[in-house]
């Protein structure tokens, strides 16, 4: 095991040093160029983030606004996207929900990652019993489907978008531990590890010194993949009126209060629902476009 | 690879391109049929083949016992196959049934029926006095754990005169009781079958109507076949109804678009317009007597300031909510009752203004306005209700938060408080229905007091004003028409005033069906009728 992935190790020791002439952020740019849709999934990423952050200075209506004299009209040049069964716009609520989308699928995913991280290296580092109980515990959690695991958590702590931040992160944090776990057991049992073992390191210094950096591209990898799915389950939450409570511009809850209107005015969900799907398919891409540059494995 | 990734982006970026022209055609279609009342008279009938009907509705039926029934779901169903001494006509009027002729006495305590000869049962069992009695006393049974028990607690006795005159005696006045009868919960079931089947006739109804009892399989369908020795028989009978609960809107759109039902109801507001006129269908909305309200828990701050509550009533735009919650079948509710209760009295409505609503909150000493919830069922339609009550009033500065449950929660929620003080309930968005047509359901179980609190009955606003109680009190205390009238003409005149509710609307009630049905129709409180049914080719 430990032998054919030694080469990308030393990428990833380089990464971790930075002594290397060729950069390993420069390496990694020279390949990841080359994955021109992952090029793209990243700027229009780039592209959401921005909305996110300056979204209520761009939107050309206020998101909660309603008008009763204009409900749900069709897109034209004056709603963009149409308006709702209030009137409100929504292109502005899309261009809001972004800001919720986003932050949600990323605090979740990111708390998911940092205990699921902790996790996996004390399993893989410590072994036996303490590897068996936390392994078992994920095996528990992996048992049930995403999105069932979050609705059990959410009954019992009730509908809100922290709490759904909280279930996301809950059932992330097996899938963190099992990838970080395997790439530090094989990192645990190379050479090097074994020789700052020998030369009396504490074990908290070989963990985060040592085997922690090389997993990193692991944890990003999955990091970025995970907020596709993040961003999805919030929105089915949401649709089921586990999520975000209305007015919230949620897009998810924007696909709920559509639905009746999906014969009459199919631009309520359509809108809502092309922009979690291409926000999706961004964070998707863009994990794929990670991991084959980031995996050793995959030659250019 | 990446080639095939392009491809995939290109093809997805046509489909969202057809799938955007789509909707705007689609949009364009239907409001060029949506006004035209004409167009769905002056298309051609639809072809029906054989005479047996299906009826597509919107949930399960619950039961077929009517004595043991409380959703009108399940009455529209036994209305087929049962009958009463008196039912309601279209307009929510008194009209005999099995009885030919009734009369009260003054006090309204003696209702004396003269039945209807030479009808039978399905069974085979005669319809005579002795029947009546049958079902009355079942009703009143002291260890009668029926659900309608409660609504013919005040019979006392129940004498046969001869065979075919029956005599209800009550314990007290109550002017309301003809109404009481002809609410289906007073449809009689063959004696016979009672004896033979016990509690189990809630699963085989044996009754006088025009439609005799298939099969049931609950969550599936339920069948009736016609009744050959009817005694009222109009000629037009269809050879056989079935009904099919189809929870789903769109499904039910669809059956009725496809020819697979004949009948839908309730046909979802925001597509009524744009199905109508097209493929034989007909889309037929008609006032109800269901009325939807806010109710406003009188016994907490800030709700036990009658400024309070009259500034809700200002704030909230009843027009605008009739067009975003009810795509324009409704009607705003200008009394604690609708027009076709019984002794409605209309009262001049809380127009909508914003402004008079700040000066009665500020006089209220809340300028700031203030924070609170509102619960509701989680249907489509319940929270837009209150998501627009939210944005109503956001604008009198009461932050509104929503909190829609699943209708177990719901209830239990409201309904499982032991003290008055302790309920949690602040606003609540909900609708009743009073099934006798008379005033006195549609206001003593909602506003009467202390005995109409939760759990015993339905008053969520927790009201109790001795001056309503004691109108509510003579209203029932008799039988005169024209003293009803005065106590209830007061009575709703305090409650407007007083608004421990923010009135918001009168439903319409709303059915498709192809054009080649005639006679078939809803009646105010939401149950079908089919009495009169035929199929025009």
């Amino acid at each position: 095991m430990a032998n054919p992935e030694t080469s990308g190790l030393a990428t990833e020791m380089a990464l971790d040093q930075n002594v290397e002439k060729s950069s390993p952020v420069k390496d990694f740019w020279r390949k990841f160029k080359k994955q021109r849709l992952a090029l793209v999934a990243g700027v229009f990423i780039l592209i959401l983030v921005i909305i996110a952050i300056i979204g209520p200075v761009i939107t050309p209506y206020s998101s909660d606004e309603p008008d009763y004299a204009n409900v749900l009209q069709g897109p034209s040049l004056e709603h963009l996207a149409g308006t709702d069964n209030y009137g409100r716009d929504i292109f502005s609520r899309i261009l809001e929900g972004t800001r919720i989308s986003l932050s949600v699928g990323t605090i979740s995913v990111l708390l998911g990652a940092l205990i699921g991280t902790i996790l996996g290296l004390i399993s893989a580092f410590y072994g036996k019993w303490v590897d068996s109980i936390i392994m078992r515990i994920c095996d528990v959690l992996f048992a049930f489907p995403g999105i069932l695991l979050a609705i059990g958590i959410i009954a019992i702590l009730g509908p809100s978008l922290v709490n759904v931040v909280i279930a996301i992160s809950i059932f992330s944090i097996p899938n963190f531990a099992r990838i970080v776990r395997s790439s530090a057991l094989s990192i645990k049992s190379t050479v090097y590890v074994e020789a700052t073992k020998s030369i009396g390191a504490k074990n908290r210094r070989i963990i985060w010194k040592h085997i922690f950096p090389g997993t990193i591209s692991s944890i990003i990898v999955n990091f970025t993949m995970r907020i596709g799915t993040a961003i999805l389950t919030a929105a089915s939450l949401s649709f089921l009126g586990l999520g975000a409570q209305p007015p919230t511009p949620e897009w998810g809850a924007m696909l709920s209060g559509g639905r009746d209107y999906l014969s009459t005015a199919p631009h309520l969900t359509f809108y809502p629902g092309l922009a979690i799907f291409l926000t999706v398919l961004a964070f998707n891409l863009f994990g794929d476009g990670l991991r084959d540059t980031l995996d050793p494995k995959i030659k250019d | 690879m990446k080639n095939r990734y392009w491809f995939k982006l290109v093809m997805l970026l046509i489909l969202s391109i057809i799938v955007l022209i789509g909707c705007s055609d689609a949009a364009s279609e239907g409001e060029g049929s949506n006004t035209d009342a004409e167009d769905a008279e002056a298309q051609e009938t639809a072809v029906k083949e054989g005479k047996d009907l299906t009826i597509a509705v919107a949930a399960n039926f619950i039961s077929l016992d009517p004595h043991d029934t409380n959703d009108t779901l399940s009455y529209s169903a036994e209305k087929t196959m049962l009958e009463g001494l008196v039912g309601f006509d279209k307009d929510m009027n008194v009209v005999p049934v099995l009885a030919k002729d009734y009369s009260v006495n003054d006090d309204a305590t003696e209702f004396t029926f003269e039945l209807e000869e030479g009808v039978t049962f399905h069974d085979g069992a005669p319809f005579n006095a002795e029947a009546v009695k049958v079902n009355l006393d079942r009703l009143t049974a002291p260890d009668s754990t029926l659900i309608r028990s409660s609504l013919f607690e005040l019979i006392e006795e129940t004498e046969v005169v001869d065979e075919f005159t029956v005599k209800v005696k009550l314990s007290e006045p109550f002017g309301a009781m003809i109404n009481t009868f002809a609410h289906p919960a007073g449809m009689l079931i063959s004696p016979q079958a009672l004896e033979e089947y016990g509690d189990d006739v809630s699963q085989n109804p044996v009754g006088t109507g025009p439609y005799v009892f298939e099969e049931w399989q609950p969550g599936d369908h339920l069948t009736v076949t016609k009744n050959e020795d009817y005694w009222n028989a109009t000629g037009n009978e269809v050879d056989s109804i079935t009904f099919v609960p189809t929870p789903e809107n769109g499904t039910r759109v669809a059956m009725l678009q496809t020819g697979e039902a004949d009948f839908i109801y309730p046909v979802p507001t925001e597509q009524a317009e744009s199905i109508n006129g097209t493929e034989g269908i007909i889309v037929e909305n008609a006032q109800s007597i269901v009325v939807y309200y806010l109710a406003m828990n009188n016994l907490k701050e800030p709700f036990n300031d009658v400024r309070v509550r009259q500034a809700i009533n200002y704030a909230i735009n009843k027009e605008a909510f009739i067009e975003v919650v009810n795509n324009g079948f409704a009607s705003p509710l200008d009394s604690i009752i609708a027009p076709d209760t019984q002794f409605y009295s209309g009262q001049s409505p809380y127009e909508y203004d914003v402004e008079k609503a700040k000066e009665l909150l500020v006089e209220a000493g809340y300028e700031d306005g203030f924070n609170t919830t509102v619960w509701g069922a989680n249907s489509s339609t319940a929270m837009n209700a209150m998501e627009f009550i939210q944005q109503q009033l956001a604008q009198i500065n009461i932050e509104l938060e929503v909190v829609p449950m699943e209708s177990g929660t719901l209830s239990d929620s409201i309904w499982s408080v032991e003290n008055p003080e302790d309920a949690e309930m602040e606003m609540y968005y909900g609708g009743w229905s009073p099934s006798t047509g008379d005033a006195d359901w549609g206001i003593r179980p909602l506003v009467g007091g202390e005995d109409a609190y939760p759990p015993n009955s339905y008053n969520t606003a927790y009201y109790n004003n001795d001056e309503v109680n004691s109108l509510i009190a003579d209203g029932l205390a008799t039988g005169d028409p024209s003293e009803r009238e005065q106590a209830y003409a007061d009575v709703q005149e305090v409650i407007w005033e007083e608004a421990p509710w923010a009135f918001l609307t009168v439903d319409d009630t709303i059915f498709g069906k192809k054009n080649y049905l005639e006679g078939i129709y809803l009646l105010p409180d939401g149950s079908l009728s089919v009495e009169n049914l035929e199929i025009v080719q």
